[in-house]
């Protein structure tokens, strides 16, 4: 391997495990600030349950509070890598099918309201109940029911016993205030104007939103866990990247998302600076088992293996990585992202061979003809790979992709389409994909419980994950057993041997893991990010005094929040 | 009498034009592939999707959408936006002033800049100011505009850092005294407008230049030459009026391509009027947002249509005949 994919590797993987502690410290330095996150597009919406997007997201994960926080290496499994947040302790019930959670008698709403364990109730109820039909309903599927013991205890009912089932209740849930939402009938939600105006318990508390201009947070001076450093959050968005680049450039905004363009240009600006952040995304190039829409009819080209191993085995994946994203890519080593807990750097992958690549075309039937192109029976050794087009570093490695082809005498027809389209025609129904070879990216969870949606037979369906189809009984057995397993030492090897046979079968070359690279202000003091999210610590973020620009010396506002319009 | 008659027709000519471009709009955004909820993420189950779906009634037969559709159009009701989880309405009624100000202030600016320079470069044919100028307009003219307003973002926001690089106001607005508060309004329209003016001022002065030129030559033109009167009065007084009617059918035909190119103006400085609105619902399949932005474009083209027959009427006495 070339050392700057070591030692980027290296790089990110210490900045996501430098401590395992979760949940934000106690702010500690002076506070003040404001920061100014241009962001592709306004939040879709600002409610817990309604939430699929990432500026959505954030605002979510600012304004509301979990019952308690993941460690920085996101561990899933068990209880004992979670802090505390609106749960100040939890005992389990003897058969582990319950879990009772004492609430922090601190705990306020940003109106000032305590948190009780009814709100905890009306939290799960809104996510699971079918009327509200939730985008993310199905990370409660195993929670039975919630019952209220006292206004501080909350007792969460499972279905079963699972190693994840606290991850599921603690981490995935965010606490909403019945108060305030409850006055809404459940299938009226989405739309009520009521959820355009949050109230939360998180770190910073809604002020303002502007549809389009500007949605702003202020500290919540008075948070259980302590003030946040920053006094205000306010989100910009700007849909074109070359305008957010150049806000951030100007230091009209604090901080974008995946800078687009030269990285050097972050180097020599005296103004913003890299910050890498991890990610849970890998990339890879899949090959479809199957014709393109067919009834699961063969593929013509890569239902034969030797095929599939030879394509693997005649793109230099280390090349391509440098040469799209220089020093700062993360090289794919497998069906899961570096980041993941269970990710496993000794998964055997086909090397670059282009020799051995050739001989293994020949021995498949697939000969060179004069004009040095490959065919079998009279039809071309050629195929299209479908990505989207939106994505630079996807553009450039289909370009890359199709002149390594070229090399062995396969022919690549590179087929950008939009991204809607793009996920209509991975996502067929009950059909074959609309594809022969893809660039997909998938975003997992931290439980490797997502590998069953993109990899095990489960995913596959209406709209699943599992976009090629991609079906091996001796996977889904090993998915099933990472699972099931509460010793996580037993998870990891498991996962090793289903990260193996999915390897094997080869029907993806995997190209990389996605390292985002945002940029930031350099008078913000960034502690450290986490690979779920680079605001997850924002709140530990701070502007120090000596650095501080007009915007920062603003002091909060007074009073209640105003209005969404 | 035959005015209102006249007028009456437009009128219908142009409901039938916003018709028939309402159910464009409504067919081919519904054929596109994907839907406002087929998101790409795992965790949401093929379950939930199809509840939304049926909820909005996307699961219906189309000919069932178009008619209820229809319907609730007819009814004062645009639908409801899944992108920005609000009526449709709330969305268009804060979006369409923003580019009502932005494209109306452009295009006034942009004809009298257009006409000013074409006029004053008929008056000089063959002069400097007619040959340089006529290649920086050509240059303008030929500029696609999603790369001109880039290049104008690039040099006045980036390079030379004199104004904001888009939205319409700065994320501390509301804590600026009122003077700066207008004061910063005003910064953030000037590169938006500057892009407008630029893309839309050539094609303007180069129509105005060639009318002026067809006009020189007239009789009457001559008469009053011949009468004494110095030539600048005969191109900015009796050559300008004349040549003006052409300029002002200009409009009509120019609004379309001028809402085009808001939308990509929109974009690039994220100023947040209906074409960024439109661009941002096209890709997120928000049906009932897109033709919505549709129709108010349509019906933006159409009464611009109608002002401009209307003012080239007034201006020349054939067409009232």
């Amino acid at each position: 391997m070339h050392k700057p994919v070591v030692a980027i590797s290296a790089l990110i993987l210490l900045a996501a495990c430098t401590s395992t502690e979760g949940g934000p410290r106690p702010a500690s330095g002076p506070s003040g600030g404001t920061f100014i996150y241009s962001a592709p597009s306004d939040p879709q919406s600002v409610f817990p349950a309604f939430v699929a997007e990432q500026v959505g997201a954030v605002v979510i994960d600012l304004v509301f509070d979990h019952l308690a926080d993941i460690s920085s290496d996101l561990t899933t499994t068990g209880d004992k890598t979670f802090t505390p947040r609106l749960a100040r302790s939890w005992t389990w019930s003897p058969d582990s099918l319950s879990i009772t959670f004492s609430l922090d008698p601190r705990a306020r709403w940003h109106d000032g309201k305590p948190v009780t364990a009814g709100d905890v109730r009306y939290s799960v109820k809104v996510l699971i109940d079918p009327k509200v039909a939730s985008p993310v309903a199905a990370t409660l599927s195993n929670v039975d029911s919630v019952s209220v013991k006292d206004s501080l205890t909350a007792v969460v009912w499972f279905k079963k016993h699972t190693p994840e089932q606290f991850y599921d209740i603690a981490y995935q849930l965010y606490v909403v205030p019945e108060h305030v939402y409850g006055k809404v009938p459940l299938d009226s939600l989405r739309t009520s104007d009521v959820i355009r105006t949050p109230v939360g318990s998180g770190q910073f508390r809604f002020v303002q939103w502007k549809p389009d201009v500007s949605f702003e947070l202020d500290a919540d001076t008075a948070n259980y866990h302590g003030r946040p450093l920053l006094d205000r959050v306010i989100v910009t968005p700007a849909t074109d990247p070359a305008a957010r680049r150049t806000q951030v450039l100007t230091g009209q905004a604090d901080f974008m998302q995946n800078f687009p363009g030269d990285l050097a240009v972050l180097d020599s600006s005296k103004v913003a600076r890299a910050l890498v952040v991890p990610s849970l995304q890998y990339v890879f190039m899949g090959m479809n088992p199957y014709a393109p829409k067919s009834n699961m009819q063969a593929h013509p080209i890569f239902s034969d293996v030797r095929v599939r191993r030879a394509l693997s085995m005649a793109v230099d994946r280390v090349a391509m990585l440098h040469n799209v994203f220089g020093d700062k890519g993360l090289l794919g080593r497998g069906p899961f992202p570096m980041i993941l807990s269970v990710s496993d750097t000794t998964v055997k992958l086909p090397p670059y061979d282009t020799a051995a690549a050739g001989a293994l075309l020949d021995s498949a039937g697939w000969r060179r003809g004069p004009n040095g192109t490959r065919s079998k029976h009279g039809a071309p050794l050629k195929f299209s790979l479908l990505l989207p087009s939106t994505t630079a570093s996807r553009q450039k490695y289909s370009q890359l992709l199709q002149e390594q082809f070229r090399r062995i005498g396969v022919t690549l027809v590179i087929d950008a389409v939009d991204p809607k389209t793009f996920t209509a025609r991975i996502q067929p129904g009950q059909k074959a994909g609309d594809f022969d070879a893809v660039i997909q990216g998938f975003q997992t969870d931290p439980s490797p419980n997502g590998m069953r949606q993109n990899w095990g037979t489960a995913g596959i369906g209406l709209e699943g994950q599992n976009v090629l189809h991609y079906s091996n009984p001796k996977t889904d057995a090993l998915i099933d057993s990472i699972a099931l397993s509460f010793d996580p030492a037993k998870a990891k090897a498991y996962a090793k041997r289903a990260f193996q046979q999915i390897a094997d079968d080869a029907y993806a070359i995997w190209l990389y893991d996605i390292t985002e690279v945002e940029a930031v202000n350099r008078r913000v003091t960034v502690t450290r990010t986490r690979a779920d999210g680079w605001w997850r610590y924002l709140g530990e973020w701070s502007i120090a005094p000596d650095k501080r620009i007009d915007r920062d010396k603003i002091p909060l506002s007074a009073g209640a929040p105003t209005p969404a319009r | 009498m035959i005015v209102r008659r006249r007028l009456a027709a437009r009128l219908g000519q142009s409901f039938v034009v916003v018709f028939i471009v309402t159910t464009i709009a409504f067919f081919v955004i519904r054929s596109a592939p994907g839907d406002p909820f087929s998101y790409d993420s795992s965790r949401i189950t093929p379950a939930v999707r199809a509840e939304w779906r049926a909820r909005f009634g996307y699961d219906q037969p189309l000919t069932v959408q178009y008619g209820r559709y229809l319907w609730s159009v007819a009814h004062g009701k645009l639908g409801y936006s899944t992108l920005k989880s609000e009526p449709v309405a709330n969305a268009l009624v804060e979006a369409l002033p923003r580019t009502l100000a932005l494209a109306g202030v452009g295009l006034l600016l942009s004809l009298v800049i257009g006409v000013v320079v074409g006029t004053a470069q008929a008056a000089g044919r063959g002069g400097w100011f007619d040959r340089i100028s006529s290649h920086v307009l050509l240059v303008l003219y030929s500029l696609p505009d999603f790369w001109g307003a880039l290049i104008v973002l690039l040099v006045f926001a980036y390079w030379w850092p004199l104004l904001p690089a888009g939205g319409i106001v700065d994320a501390m607005h509301d804590y600026m005294p009122r003077g700066q508060a207008i004061a910063d309004r005003v910064r953030h329209f000037v590169l938006p407008l500057a892009s407008i003016i630029l893309l839309t001022t050539g094609a303007i002065s180069r129509f105005q230049r060639g009318a002026v030129l067809d006009v020189l030559p007239a009789d009457y033109l001559r008469t009053a030459r011949a009468k004494g009167v110095p030539e600048s009065g005969v191109v900015w007084k009796h050559a300008l009026r004349t040549a003006l009617a052409p300029a002002i059918v200009l409009l009509g035909v120019l609004l379309p391509a001028l809402l085009g190119g808001t939308v990509f103006v929109e974009q690039v400085f994220a100023w947040p009027g209906i074409g960024l609105l439109a661009t941002r619902a096209i890709g997120s399949r928000d049906y009932d947002l897109v033709t919505a932005t549709v129709i108010a474009g349509a019906v933006l083209v159409v009464v611009g249509n109608l002002i401009a027959d209307t003012l080239h009427a007034v201006l020349d006495p054939r067409v009232r005949e």
